[in-house]
């Protein structure tokens, strides 16, 4: 099939990171043989943890050295793309490091801005010096880097909603990466790509999607509905049989549906389950509950975590609609939880056929 | 005398600097600029204490391994033993074994990835050994000067010792499985074999592949040491002399005895200990075996941008009121010292703790019958840049060894109980009680401290590796061990590939030619000004910091 902006979405959904790559390997050739040079990325990293950097080097079939090595720009054997600029991992440090980022990220013709971590208010985050040689605060590189990035992605929990750091109290005022460009007045799309820490097959799917110009559909918290369009619970989560017969997991060595020990799963729109983790070996409900890192509002209004969904909105004082349209009716109990999030995910359903 | 900043220094976890004031020595064969004094600045702050206070004192295993996401299982594990120790608990053998197998696998991947991911480069170049050299030019790079072989080698061999810590934990990074009391995994055999099928691959690859390239640095390592020594007419021996920081190396001990779990709570209990049932030893290495103590800790501020009141306090009655524009401070991170001395903390401890000065022990392969006797005698006994390489390719040999070993032993546990009666029923959380955990993480030594009140986090606090190894000054004027280990240390006023000519004739043109291919500016490559820092940048590395873990504020009061 002949890859489109339109079909995208569905190709991506059936393939997977590694099918798709191999399958549209010429197509990504050919961009790239006409365009001349690799797409040049800068990766930030702000208030964080480097988990996400970590978890896109778990990245399978391709894994990461393949991505670097098996296509390639023309003759040039250069691959498709190469970060100018990646703190966790880069050869340079220190002067060069800001240099080629400055000469040659950002003079770049094709340049995507990744940003891990969350921004925080002034004088929490310093990476390098500015002109004067003093030091050049995260929020600074995020706005010089947003304003001339042809794509913006931001990879994690933090960099898309604030993650733990924004954690109550917000002690550093951390915000995603989103919120803070709307602050300071930049309109341009973030795609979004949370779970604590970012999944691999989501950013290279991702990556090479913008490469090709293909930026797949957002949700409404700029999400690619691809990969965040479905409620696990609902719709990809193994165990969700025994939810339905009333097996439920109660000690933390017993067998059962996890949503009495607390598990997000219920209001949580993510694919995990189904894509899992680590070269598919796992997910979290497998071996605990699931934390509903996908979703924004996280870690607040999903902890404790290990309270039952329908306990949470009064617990932490907030209104049920807070919490995500999946409990939109959760005081009802577990079997209109249940009911509410079929219908809307039948409605979503409906909505994108 | 000249200031020579380098900032950010990338492949680290997390946002640091250093500056490093110069001073020159003239010799017979010319004047050289050495570092005279280092300061390591800790760049981000972002509160994690701070956001604990107040919820359930479960949370804190989900919330604290996101300090760090390269060493995201520890900090769980460090949370989950203090609470393990505040609810009064014990995790049942499976539950030890359990997490073992998971924390083995963990620390595979983090030797693995720090040894050719992170320093490794580097000394790829010093020791002209293209297989750490890694390939900057994607396939025509491998192809045209072979490097990166062992370095590409290792993102597919961290990334399978990472599907053994998701077949448990349920991802990596940030595997959920722990409870407290035990965990909230079974053992069944598909995870066992999944877990042995995927272990002995590490193995092969750390017996084989690490061994090899650790023996190839050491073979390089006198000519380097004749060749810097002759030009700079210094007595320099190799890279033993690159980083020495103090007689101090600090352990708190790694993967407890699943049959003696008492032996390893004593040290919680604060009694002296050198938790030897475990496989790792907790200790205070001061050039011989010492006990440790938990009640000798402390922390300074004098340089840290915190109130002089919060100097000189054991972490449990640890308080912090930020003071930004502290005179004469330079670092977010207070100083810990034990015993008022500053002590290393990570591999190089750890092993010392454990096997003292000569590091042999033979390891068996439980499925295929292999087995390699390892041997290394410290070079250095206040620690270097190769001995703390060393201490990680021995360590991941020593672990995923143990690992298999685990992993079949659980096979006699298949049906006991994985969480302590206590805690099967999930609801339950203590009114009131408090704890310290004490485990190592890959850069070191880690303590956490959980004070629970209503069944509520009032106070924690943790105290990290990298705050030892990298922190400031303290109110003594000891220098942190990295800032020690910076002192006299070469910057070359020579570009990487003249040194690297210097080294072996014609070495550095092809790393030249491979370099600038990319971009004309890698040219300058570790240059800061005139001064070549390659030689600093390995040192820090080789502590493996970790600043996200460094800077996370402890605020008692607010």
């Amino acid at each position: 099939m002949k890859l489109t902006r339109r079909n995208f979405l569905k190709l991506v959904g059936a393939l997977g990171a590694s099918t798709f790559i191999s399958t549209y390997k010429f197509e990504l050739q050919e961009v790239f043989a006409q365009a001349g040079d690799y797409w040049h990325i800068c990766w930030l990293n702000g208030a964080e943890c480097a988990g996400c950097t970590i978890s896109f080097a778990q990245a399978v079939e391709p894994d990461l050295i393949s991505i670097l090595t098996e296509i390639t720009v023309g003759t040039s054997g250069l691959p498709i793309a190469l970060p100018d600029y990646a703190e966790v991992i880069h050869p340079a440090s220190g002067s060069l490091a800001e240099e080629l980022k400055e000469e040659v990220w950002k003079k770049a013709a094709m340049k995507i801005l990744v940003v891990e971590g969350a921004v925080q208010n002034e004088g929490y985050c310093t990476v390098g010096v500015d002109e004067n040689g003093n030091p050049k605060d995260f929020r600074d590189h995020v706005l010089d880097a947003a304003k001339v990035a042809d794509a913006i992605v931001a990879v994690g929990q933090c960099a898309t909603f604030g993650g733990i750091p924004s954690g109550s109290p917000n002690p550093t005022g951390a915000m995603g990466v989103r919120e803070f460009l709307k602050k300071q007045g930049i309109n341009k799309t973030v795609i979004n790509l949370p779970c604590c820490p970012a999944h691999p097959d989501h950013i290279v799917i991702t990556l090479a999607a913008v490469m090709i110009g293909a930026i797949p559909e957002l949700d409404k918290y700029g999400r690619p509905k691809v990969f965040f369009g479905k409620n696990m619970h609902d719709e990809l989560c193994p165990y969700r049989p025994y939810y339905d017969r009333g097996i439920f997991k109660t000690t933390p060595g017993g067998e059962g549906c996890r949503f009495k020990m607390g598990c997000k799963g219920p209001v949580t729109w993510t694919d995990c389950a189904l894509r899992k983790w680590n070269n598919h070996v796992s997910f979290c409900n497998e071996t605990n509950i699931c934390l509903g890192c996908a979703e924004p509002g996280w870690p607040d209004k999903f902890s404790p975590f290990y309270k039952e969904v329908t306990e949470l909105p009064k617990l932490l004082g907030m209104s049920a609609k807070s919490l995500g349209e999946g409990l939109v009716v959760a005081s009802a109990g577990i079997t209109a939880v249940h009911l509410a999030k079929r219908a809307l995910t039948k409605g979503k359903k409906e909505k994108e056929e | 005398m000249a200031k020579v900043i380098v900032d950010p220094i990338t492949r680290i976890e997390g946002h640091l600097g250093v500056t490093l004031e110069t001073k020159d020595i003239t010799t017979k064969t010319g004047t050289w600029t050495l570092v005279d004094k280092a300061y390591c600045h800790t760049n981000l702050f972002r509160g994690f204490e701070i956001i604990l206070k107040g919820r359930d004192p479960r949370d804190a295993y989900f919330i604290t391994p996101r300090i760090c996401g390269v060493c995201h299982a520890v900090h769980g594990e460090a949370s989950m033993q203090a609470l393990d120790y505040a609810y009064g608990v014990t995790p049942p053998p499976a539950a030890v074994l359990i997490r073992n197998i998971m924390f083995a696998a963990f620390y595979c991947y983090d030797h693995m990835i720090h040894t050719y991911l992170l320093v490794g480069p580097e000394l790829g170049i010093l020791a002209k050994y293209p297989p750490m050299v890694p390939p900057v030019l994607g396939k025509e790079g491998i192809a045209s000067i072979g490097l990166g072989s062992s370095y590409a080698a290792c993102v597919e061999m961290q990334r399978i010792a990472n599907e053994v810590v998701a077949l448990w934990g349920g991802k990596a990074p940030f595997p959920v499985c722990e409870y407290p009391g035990g965990v909230t995994v079974k053992p069944t055999l598909d995870r066992i074999a999944g877990t042995l099928t995927r272990m002995n691959q590490v193995w092969h690859f750390a017996t084989k592949t690490m061994y090899k390239d650790l023996m190839a640095l050491k073979e390089q390592n006198a000519h380097i040491g004749e060749v810097v020594s002759t030009l700079l007419d210094i007595n320099f021996r190799g890279l033993q002399d690159l980083g020495p920081a103090y007689k101090y190396k600090l352990s708190y001990g790694l993967f407890p005895d699943h049959e003696n779990y008492d032996d390893w709570v004593k040290a919680q209990d604060g009694e002296p200990s050198r938790r030897k049932s475990a496989v790792i030893h907790a200790g205070a290495w001061d050039g011989d075996f010492k006990d440790f103590e938990l009640g000798k800790i402390k922390e300074y501020v004098k340089y840290s941008k915190y109130d002089d009141s919060c100097t000189g306090l054991h972490p449990k009655n640890g308080k912090t009121i930020p003071k930004k524009d502290k005179p004469g401070a330079y670092a977010w991170a207070k100083a810990p010292r034990y015993d008022d001395k500053p002590y290393e903390v990570g591999p190089f401890a750890r092993m010392v703790n454990t096997f003292g000065l000569n590091w042999t022990f033979e390891v068996t392969n439980p499925i295929t019958g292999d087995s390699l006797k390892f041997e290394w005698q410290v070079l250095n006994p206040e620690g270097s840049v190769i001995d703390r390489v060393a201490a990680r390719v021995a360590q991941t040999i020593l672990f995923s060894t143990k690992a298999m070993e685990w992993a079949v032993e659980l096979k006699q546990y298949l049906n006991d109980k994985i969480v302590d009666d206590r805690t099967n029923n999930f609801t339950y959380v203590p009114d009131n009680a408090e704890g310290f955990g004490l485990v190592e993480a890959p850069r070191g030594a880690l303590l956490h401290y959980t004070n629970i009140k209503n069944k509520k986090i009032a106070n924690y606090q943790c105290v990290v590796p990298s705050t030892w190894n990298l922190g400031p000054r303290d109110d003594m004027g000891q220098p942190g061990p990295v800032e020690k280990a910076l002192e006299n240390t070469w910057l070359p006023k020579l570009s990487v590939p003249e040194v690297a000519n210097a080294l072996y004739e014609g070495w550095g043109d092809t790393l030249a030619s491979a370099l600038v291919k990319l971009n004309p500016l890698f040219a300058k490559l570790n240059m800061e000004g005139e001064y070549n820092t390659t030689l600093p940048l390995a040192i820090v590395r080789s502590f493996d910091p970790c600043i996200a873990c460094g800077v996370h504020i402890i605020m008692k009061k607010r």
